[in-house]
């Protein structure tokens, strides 16, 4: 027993000193915050200055509109007309309205003139701004044509970089406001009217419970399942490569031999196992507790400039399950990956044999999804309580609906069955493995080594 | 032999893996305070014997008594063993290092602090205490491998190919420790292919071949059981005798004299009168015994 300390504090502290560990715990976070900001900001970032726009206008009426429309600042068009004053912290619904706003709050800039025809046709017109546009005196130029208000022409948008998405969907908004607003003129209505009846209604969520109602949370907290979800999987993954290769390093250095004739494998497994574990379970500790600061702060920045935002709604005996479906979790596949290591001879093969249980994790999390759908399937049921896949879809059940307590703490019971069952495996496997050297250990040999007493 | 109970004593052991015998019926007794010699060819079954000595493995019938009981993991801690496979994390420093593994055989890290101490500066490795392990060389590697095996001072020490990349400057270093610890009666079980090493350090010596032991006692009495067989001869025009196969059954060219093994029933004598009988010049002729080398030679060639 003392032994197994000895083993535990050496895997626990040789880790914790490492430099990739200190620089992974304590900027990790920001990594992982920064890597789903700077694309969009980068994205959306316009260099180079205000885009030239040409308007050729064949109608000779909306000009002064579209210019205008385009100059106007901080005011995109149709996206904010159709947000209901309850709904600011909802997510924008898809990508293209995403680019828009990250449009937005860069504010590209426009200089906006306009080209007569001056009785040329509008072949020679277009000749003469393409000209212009090669020799980068022009970015856009647009050709509105003479049916625009009144049947369904198209504007032509030409531009020298079609791939800038963000400068195509803004001049588009811009021009179709103009455009709208002209034709409503056209038919004498009132365009702020218009505007005021067009406002969405809002919807407030509530989840059906028994006793007090409990206003919902916009998805929030199905987010922050997903998240935790999501991290158990990552743990799983990265720790357990960390232990493949801690043994794969034992049995190809032969020290698993010198500690073979010192302690029992068993020790030294466990020993193994609960050092990573801890490691582990240090590093999301510290995680969670940056994460935790950096909602808080942020969610006060927000407020504070006036935004409404819902803050998931999560009972502690959530992030109580959470934990104890980690460690479940993680020694499930981390036995999986110690019985691997001991079994190959490079870290190589290892790879490859772990494949399949890397296939195992990732349909867990796909397996995910049709459990949101519906939480009290018969499918929800077994996926929930199957090993390998209870750690992430018991918890996206627990979210979404909480299922029976007999129900979580089923799956909690199958999933410390088969850790049992597989450090018994392993351990058998284990001290046979760590002194084959050479070749890698075949599947029969493997189920003969856990026969054998 | 004494009374004493042996240090560790093997009965009829054997270790099958499937169809494959690795050490059959095996039986040996080694003493306090004696250096004994395992040696044997390769895949003759040394590695597997002991590994069950030390406890990774177990035997799949017989018994193995170690200090007169039967192992267990509290005596375990009374071993040092040294594998054949250096076995040392390249990324610790040595010093972490060695109290790990002397924590791993029951010292507390105080005292394994004071022992380590005391043998890096013995194996004049000090300096190299706080670097780690892959900046050093095989031969330091090696040292280092040895002070974790002796540090916990363990009652019986297996040494696999202790000397196997040293220099002779080290190796040196390392035989005076051996004779320091046997000195101080600790039991040193020595397994090689080298036989001029088994030769100068072993009492004992068991010769196993193909999972047998073949040959087994002191090293006294194992070269004596062979008779003075061999002649160290140095001779002009001494070929014609020594191709007499009734007298010579083969012959051994070392540096500027030959070593002639006796066939069976010829005598000593007889090759001397045949060789002046011939008109060979003579200027060595001295009856040797035979070396740990051929005697492994020829019991080998006789049990395959």
């Amino acid at each position: 027993m003392k032994k197994l300390l000895v083993i535990i504090k050496r895997e626990y502290w040789n880790r914790l000193r490492t430099k990739s560990f200190i620089i992974t715990t304590l900027l990790g976070p920001f990594i992982i915050v920064s890597s789903a900001v700077v694309p969009g900001l980068l994205f959306s970032m316009k260099t180079g200055g205000a885009s030239k726009v040409v308007v050729v206008d064949e109608t000779g009426r909306l000009y002064e509109a579209v210019r205008e429309s385009l100059l106007r600042r901080g005011d995109g068009g149709g996206n904010d007309a159709k947000r209901a004053p309850d709904s600011t912290a909802a997510p924008p619904s898809d990508r293209e309205a995403q680019m828009r706003k990250a449009g937005e709050a860069l504010e590209a800039h426009y200089e906006v003139t306009q080209v007569a025809t001056g009785g040329r046709t509008l072949e020679e017109v277009k000749a003469d701004l393409n000209g212009r546009g090669v020799r980068g005196e022009l970015d856009v130029y647009l050709v509105i044509p003479k049916d625009i208000l009144e049947q369904n022409g198209k504007v032509e948008y030409h531009a020298r970089n079609l791939s800038d998405v963000i400068t195509k969907l803004q001049v588009q908004d811009r021009l179709n406001r103009a455009i709208i607003e002209q034709r409503m003129r056209d038919a004498n209505i009132d365009n702020a009217r218009v505007r005021e009846l067009n406002r969405q209604a809002g919807m407030s969520e509530f989840k059906i419970k028994e006793g007090a109602e409990e206003r919902g949370d916009g998805g929030s907290s199905f987010g922050l399942a997903m998240f935790v979800g999501i991290f158990i999987y990552m743990g799983i993954l990265m720790y357990g490569q960390v232990i493949l290769s801690a043994v794969v390093e034992e049995k190809t250095t032969r020290v698993s031999e010198v500690l073979f004739s010192s302690v029992r494998p068993f020790h030294l497994m466990m020993g193994k196992l609960v050092g990573v574990s801890l490691v582990a379970i240090t590093q999301y500790a510290v995680w969670a507790v940056l994460f935790g600061v950096f909602t808080l702060y942020g969610v006060g920045m927000m407020a504070a400039s006036g935004m409404d935002v819902a803050l998931p709604r999560m009972p502690l005996s959530f992030f109580i399950y959470a934990l104890l479906f980690f460690v479940v979790g993680f020694l499930m596949y981390a036995t999986i990956y110690v019985l691997v290591g001991s079994m190959v001879t490079t870290e190589k093969e290892a790879g490859q044999m772990i494949m399949p249980l890397i296939f195992l994790s990732v349909i867990s999390i796909y397996m995910a999804f049709p459990v949101i759908r519906n939480p009290n399937s018969t499918f929800a049921f077994w996926v929930s309580i199957a090993p390998f896949f209870s750690p992430i879809t018991m918890l996206v059940r627990i979210v979404t609906e909480t299922p029976p307590f007999w129900q979580i703490a089923l799956s909690l019971g199958v999933g410390l069955a088969s850790v049992v069952l597989f450090v018994w495996a392993a351990a058998r496997i284990y001290r046979v493995g760590m002194l084959m050297y050479g070749k890698s250990a075949s599947i029969p040999e493997v189920l003969r080594w856990i026969r054998q007493t | 032999m004494s009374e004493e109970v042996a240090t560790l004593a093997l009965e009829r052991v054997s270790k099958k893996f499937d169809d494959f015998v690795a050490v059959d019926e095996l039986s040996l007794e080694v003493h306090a305070g004696r250096i004994f010699g395992l040696i044997g060819p390769n895949g003759a079954g040394k590695t597997t014997t002991i590994r069950m000595i030390v406890n990774i493995l177990a035997p799949d019938s017989g018994s193995i008594k170690l200090f007169g009981e039967r192992m267990s993991e509290r005596l375990q801690d009374r071993i040092g063993y040294l594998p054949e496979e250096r076995g040392l994390y390249k990324k610790m420093r040595v010093g972490e290092q060695l109290r790990y593994f002397g924590e791993l055989k029951g010292l507390s890290a105080r005292e394994a602090d004071a022992q380590l101490d005391r043998w890096l500066a013995r194996l004049k490795l000090s300096e190299w205490k706080t670097h780690k392990t892959d900046e050093l060389s095989k031969g330091m590697q090696q040292k280092i491998q040895f002070i974790a095996t002796v540090m916990h001072s363990p009652d019986l020490l297996i040494l696999d190919e202790v000397f196997s990349g040293l220099d002779p400057v080290n190796a040196e270093l390392l035989k005076d420790v051996l004779l320091e610890l046997k000195a101080e009666r600790r039991t040193i079980i020595f397994s090689t292919h080298m036989m001029s090493q088994a030769e100068q350090l072993c009492d004992d010596i068991c010769l196993i071949n193909r999972s047998r032991k073949v040959l087994e006692g002191s090293l006294r009495e194992v070269k004596s059981s062979f008779g003075r067989r061999a002649v160290a001869l140095r001779a002009e025009g001494a070929e014609g005798a020594l191709q007499d196969a009734r007298l010579v059954s083969s012959v051994k060219p070392y540096g500027d004299y030959v070593e002639a093994l006796l066939a069976d029933g010829a005598d000593a004598q007889e090759l001397l009168h045949r060789l002046v009988e011939t008109g060979a010049r003579v200027t060595r002729f001295e009856q040797v015994e035979p070396s740990l080398h051929d005697i492994f030679l020829q019991k080998v060639g006789e049990s395959a």
